[in-house]
């Protein structure tokens, strides 16, 4: 069952703006910020949602959220609709705003306490949850207004997770966390995960996304450019490949194996190239020789990232979709 | 209504709540001595002629009678001020200060519709009136009791003087709350509203020192807190029902136009 689904969710900003505009001024225009979302998130999966600031990533968990309208399609979240049910989807939803603001006034227990109550649920992982984040009592007596960004952070993840919720909606978790903290908070994603809770994870931070995330959505300017196992979309990216032969005498030869491209020697006699797919046919024509040293960089999600973003326009200040604008179609837009 | 977010708001107005009611408890028991000690020489000054005769009906209230000394306490700009503190100041930033400080989304990320938000905030800030209005009349009474004029006092009508501040003050915080869902930023918000009740204000003492702007009068909601009136048993329904009807349009755009509008991410 899926925990989550959109199906063409469109959000368009600056409806009804005068049509009549007055020289030097600037033209308001229809904005669209998502354009014809369909993802489908699995129950009990991480699920990360990549895209560049204004890519239309905090529009989308708004709508799911309720906080925005869509202009058209439709979503599901745990089988309700996201505009019929959208009290109904927050009673069970555990969601961390990116940048999270909180009361200054109150201490971080009367916080938790207070959007505890607002949840209407007990808030059964608090202690778990505060002892890996390592937030101690003495800490919770303060007021928030002394707390140091971590520690908001931290107060923000356990909001969001306290009372166990069967989706968890988190705008980008790790910022102002330490790495420590980070290494914790990826720890919990993985328990959650394990009881068979469902993780929307949005982030800049695309090393975390691979660490902790089974498949990605990648959305520009509004529109889904991307949306597969993070697995997947690292074995079909380039792996750049170092081979130091012990002798300038026994070099293997790798024109025309399958998968290896870019092939150059360098003028220490190093063989550099880049990989692709499976390794076994470049294993297979450099056995039998005698190599001193190989690399194989492992992929990364932030080639793959960039390279869905590398013949895009620049982007404006807040990056949302004009119109006008044609982005390229989905790469292998899957479930 | 919620009642955690109740509890909470009521935890943070509370110091000022205090505060506000022990200032207009004070200037109500200011009043009925006022009343006592000056009434009679301030009757002797108008009827010689020293004090133009309009200086008379300032705001609705005088102070040749005790329900006239009480009316001109009741539109006293410290009356109006202590009031406001709730009908103003809280209506207006109980839904744009949180939307203004980010907090609104973390709210709003809870099973709690927006109406419930709207509706509890506007208990709170009812609530909030009718207490601070409720000290002006224990104010009153502990006024007229210590300077001896209590037998001069209508003690059943206190109650219809307090429902009429009630609705005069529960509509400009509608009006001001109704405002709030309906911008971003606090800034706009009390201003339509603070421009509102100023106006207001102006347009009822002008017409009442000014014969010739007494037709701008029925335009102000000042003009319906006939506190005078209430306490001489003149008190007009059509007038309760005007405040009422302005309350009740102010919170059907509210209830309308909040859970329409989009909330999008703080820039």
């Amino acid at each position: 069952m899926d925990a989550l689904t959109t199906k063409g969710l469109s959000k368009a900003y600056g409806r009804g703006a005068p049509r009549v505009h007055l020289p030097g001024h600037a033209v308001a225009t229809e904005v669209r910020a998502l354009e014809d979302l369909s993802i489908a998130v699995r129950e009990g999966e991480i699920f990360g949602f990549l895209g560049p600031n204004g890519a239309g990533k905090s529009t989308t968990i708004r709508l799911l959220l309720g906080l925005l309208h869509p202009t058209s399609g439709s979503a599901q979240v745990l089988g309700l609709d996201i505009v019929r049910d959208s009290v109904a989807i927050r009673s069970r939803v555990g969601y961390l705003p990116g940048g999270i603001a909180l009361y200054d006034s109150l201490s971080g227990e009367a916080l938790l306490d207070y959007l505890g109550d607002l949840t209407g649920r007990p808030s059964v992982r608090r202690p778990e949850l505060l002892d890996r984040l390592e937030l101690s009592a003495r800490t919770l007596r303060r007021l928030v207004r002394d707390y140091s960004r971590g520690m908001r952070q931290k107060i923000g993840i356990i909001q969001a997770l306290q009372h166990d919720p069967e989706l968890a909606i988190l705008d980008e978790p790790t910022e102002g966390l330490d790495p420590l903290m980070q290494r914790a908070f990826y720890a919990i994603l993985d328990d959650l995960k394990a009881a068979g809770r469902t993780i929307f994870f949005s982030s800049h931070v695309l090393s975390e996304v691979e660490r902790v995330c089974d498949r990605v959505a990648i959305v520009r300017r509004g529109r889904l450019v991307a949306l597969q196992e993070v697995a997947t979309l690292l074995e079909h990216r380039k792996r750049n490949v170092e081979l130091r032969p012990e002798s300038s005498d026994d070099v293997p030869s790798l024109e025309g194996v399958p998968g290896v491209s870019g092939l150059a020697r360098t003028a220490d006699g190093r063989l550099t190239c880049q990989l692709e797919g499976d390794v076994g046919p470049f294993l297979a024509a450099i056995a039998g020789h005698r190599i001193a040293d190989l690399t194989i960089e492992p992929a990364h999600l932030e080639e793959a990232f960039l390279e869905l973003y590398e013949d895009a326009e620049p982007d404006s200040d807040d990056a949302q979709t004009a119109t006008q604008a044609q982005p390229p179609a989905p790469t292998e837009v899957a479930r | 209504m919620n009642r955690a977010l109740f509890v909470r708001t009521w935890r943070a107005q509370r110091l000022k709540l205090l505060i506000c009611t022990i200032a207009i408890a004070a200037w109500s028991t200011f009043l009925p001595v006022i009343y006592k000690s000056f009434g009679s020489q301030m009757k002797a000054l108008v009827d010689s002629g020293v004090i133009p005769k309009q200086l008379t009906d300032f705001g609705g209230g005088d102070v040749f009678s005790l329900p006239g000394a009480i009316a001109i306490g009741y539109i006293h700009p410290i009356a109006i001020i202590l009031v406001s503190v709730f009908a103003v100041g809280f209506a207006t930033s109980a839904v744009a200060g949180e939307r203004q400080r980010g907090t609104l989304e973390v709210i709003l990320a809870r099973p709690v519709s927006r109406r419930t938000v709207y509706v509890t905030f506007l208990v709170a800030a009812i609530a909030f009136i009718a207490i601070v209005l409720a000290a002006a009349i224990a104010g009153t009474l502990l006024g007229s009791g210590l300077s001896g004029v209590a037998s001069e006092l209508p003690l059943e009508r206190l109650p219809l003087l307090w429902l009429n501040g009630v609705l005069l003050w529960a509509a400009v915080a509608a009006i001001g709350l109704a405002a709030s869902v309906s911008f971003d930023r606090l800034a706009p918000a009390l201003g339509i509203t603070l421009a509102v009740t100023v106006v207001s204000y102006f347009l009822e003492i002008l017409g009442s020192l000014w014969p010739d702007a007494k037709g701008l009068q029925p335009y102000s909601l000042f003009h319906y807190l006939a506190a005078r009136d209430d306490l001489n048993g003149a008190a007009s329904a059509s007038g309760f029902a005007i405040l009422a009807v302005v309350a009740v349009v102010a919170i059907g755009w509210a209830l309308v136009e909040f859970p329409r509008r989009d909330l999008a991410a703080p820039s």
